[in-house]
């Protein structure tokens, strides 16, 4: 596990960072919830100065915003998704390419290991740093939530944090294969950043226009919409099953590609 | 068993040519010099055999084992040092060593100290701020410090100064002693002549031939030089002159073949004066690329 190891620590400030940095902007949103709803007028002023439009793009038209589940999908479960994608494939598409990129592949491969294992560690360290920023994250809102005495639906919000947690995965999955395949380390961060961007922008843009429904299909963020989760009480087994199949196509692609590449330095 | 046996390995890139069925055999033990100006396939051949590329076509083995399918048990007993040595900048040399010997199992950290000593290389300096040359000596560390059976090193003296290429043939000698095979490339021709056992010549991808030193040195060529008087255009009737050039009385040049036909030529001219060598590698060398 010496490169899995050696992973793990070379990503541990970037991680600390990212959670801090996280874990500030829920608590500080969270603490705002008691006085929201202490000031029902003040609120729904508020709510009602947003154009329809605004309020279906954010799914503010179906989110209870009143309650601590809807005021989380509604403040806080796009931040957690976007952040933790962008950190996701920052962290992932240059996992494999940076060796490549200065060169040290030369003497990684040299060594008795075999590529897939060299993959394997890598994608652990990956997948280890995904699920600690995703507990951060759920032991922060956790926290958070006790700003208000009120009690959470712990099975809904944790089919949220499930789904965020999918889908950093698959995004990361994605970087992955495309760090194995790609050469330069810094277009693959700009070509994975601007698919977590486009998708993003695609969750909105669907919620808004009539007829763009299809477009949900290429936005991961509208796979775990929060207003879907909040009022059904369960993930779109469709959508799972999408990011599920990503995910081990990714892999394997990452993979049997890797295996056979000519290393050129 | 061989170290080392190519069997027709080609290795085609998409765009550029690789090397073209190259078949060569390195005996255990042996130093192995594998020379050829830059881009004619030593690098190719050698990340071929360490599996970084794939090769194209034919086939080869280290110890016996397969270079596609038994890679891992291959690199426990290879040691490889790439012509240009980049390392994990993070890392001081010493964390680098440690990184490469806990690959290998390796236990007997103490070498590390004993050959950075010979090579003096300070171990806690960290690897962005080393020099070019000083990089170079932890790569050689690196490729010699797990004791391995078969050296492979790609233009091992690049960078490193006059004294410090001693030292380095000194190490090289003494794995060798321990019976370790070093298969080098170059293309400083005096390196190989001073170190190697037999040279594989390698041209456009192609493998030109394989000799001993010796014979590639003393057989094949003599190296001519005349001075005839009203000599300025000297003819040879016969094979095997090369490389001819008059200046004023004095003709140089290199010869393949029968000595005899070549004095009793020489004994027709109006000679002042004759010096017959032995042509230096670097002729030989030439004599190959034309």
């Amino acid at each position: 596990m010496m490169i899995y190891n050696r992973e793990m620590k070379k990503n541990m400030k970037s991680l600390l960072i990212w959670s801090i940095i996280l874990a500030g902007i829920i608590l500080m949103t969270l603490s705002i919830y008691p006085q929201f709803t202490q000031d029902q007028q003040t609120m729904n002023d508020l709510l009602s100065a947003y154009p329809d439009s605004f309020k279906q793009a954010f799914g503010m038209d179906r989110l209870n915003i009143g309650s601590l589940l809807g005021f989380y999908g509604m403040q806080i479960h796009f931040m957690t998704t976007l952040f933790g994608s962008i950190f996701a494939v920052m962290l992932a598409s240059n996992m494999i390419a940076k060796e490549e990129n200065e060169k040290t592949v030369e003497f990684l491969l040299s060594k008795p290991i075999t590529r897939a294992r060299v993959i394997a560690e890598k994608l652990l360290a990956v997948l280890t740093n995904i699920v600690i920023l995703n507990v951060v994250i759920m032991l922060v809102c956790i926290v958070g939530f006790q700003f208000a005495d009120e009690d959470v639906p712990l099975k809904t919000f944790g089919l949220l944090i499930i789904g965020t947690l999918l889908m950093h995965i698959t995004f990361a999955a994605i970087a992955l294969l495309l760090s194995a395949i790609m050469k330069k380390a810094r277009t693959i961060t700009s070509v994975s950043l601007g698919l977590v961007l486009i998708s993003y922008f695609l969750s909105v843009v669907s919620g808004i226009t009539d007829g763009l429904e299809f477009l949900t299909y290429f936005s991961l963020f509208k796979y775990i919409d929060p207003a879907d989760i909040i009022s059904n009480e369960s993930l779109n087994s469709l959508y799972v099953g999408i990011m599920l199949i990503v995910i081990v196509l990714s892999i394997w692609g990452t993979f049997s590609y890797y295996r056979k590449k000519d290393i050129a330095v | 068993m061989e170290a080392v046996e190519l069997k027709n390995l080609s290795k085609f890139y998409k765009k550029s040519r690789g090397i073209e069925n190259v078949s060569l055999t390195i005996h255990e033990g042996e130093i192995f010099g594998f020379i050829g100006p830059n881009g004619a396939g030593k690098s190719t051949t050698i990340r071929t055999l360490l599996n970084l590329l794939q090769p194209t076509g034919g086939t080869a083995t280290i110890f016996g084992k397969d270079i596609v399918s038994d890679s891992k048990e291959i690199k426990k007993i290879v040691g490889y040092l790439p012509s240009e040595v980049h390392y994990y900048d993070d890392m001081k040399a010493i964390d680098l060593l440690q990184y490469s010997a806990k690959f290998h199992h390796y236990k007997n950290t103490n070498r590390i100290y004993e050959l950075a000593e010979k090579l003096q290389l300070d171990l806690n300096r960290k690897m962005e701020d080393l020099s070019f040359g000083n990089r170079k000596k932890v790569g050689i560390i690196q490729a010699i410090l797990h004791e391995p059976k078969l050296l492979i090193l790609d233009e091992p003296t690049g960078g490193l100064d006059p004294l410090m290429q001693n030292t380095f043939f000194e190490l090289i000698s003494k794995e060798r002693e321990k019976g370790a095979t070093i298969f080098f490339s170059s293309h400083i021709l005096s390196e190989v002549q001073k170190m190697c056992d037999r040279v594989a010549i390698i041209k456009d991808g192609k493998l030109v031939t394989v000799e001993k030193v010796e014979t590639l040195i003393k057989n094949s060529l003599k190296k001519i030089s005349l001075t005839i008087e009203n000599g300025e255009d000297v003819q040879f009737p016969f094979e095997g002159v090369k490389d001819k050039q008059t200046h004023d009385k004095n003709t140089t040049f290199l010869y393949r073949g029968d000595m005899n036909v070549l004095l009793n030529h020489l004994a027709t001219l109006d000679i002042i004066d004759v010096l017959i060598q032995e042509p230096s590698l670097d002729e030989v060398f030439m004599h190959y690329y034309e």
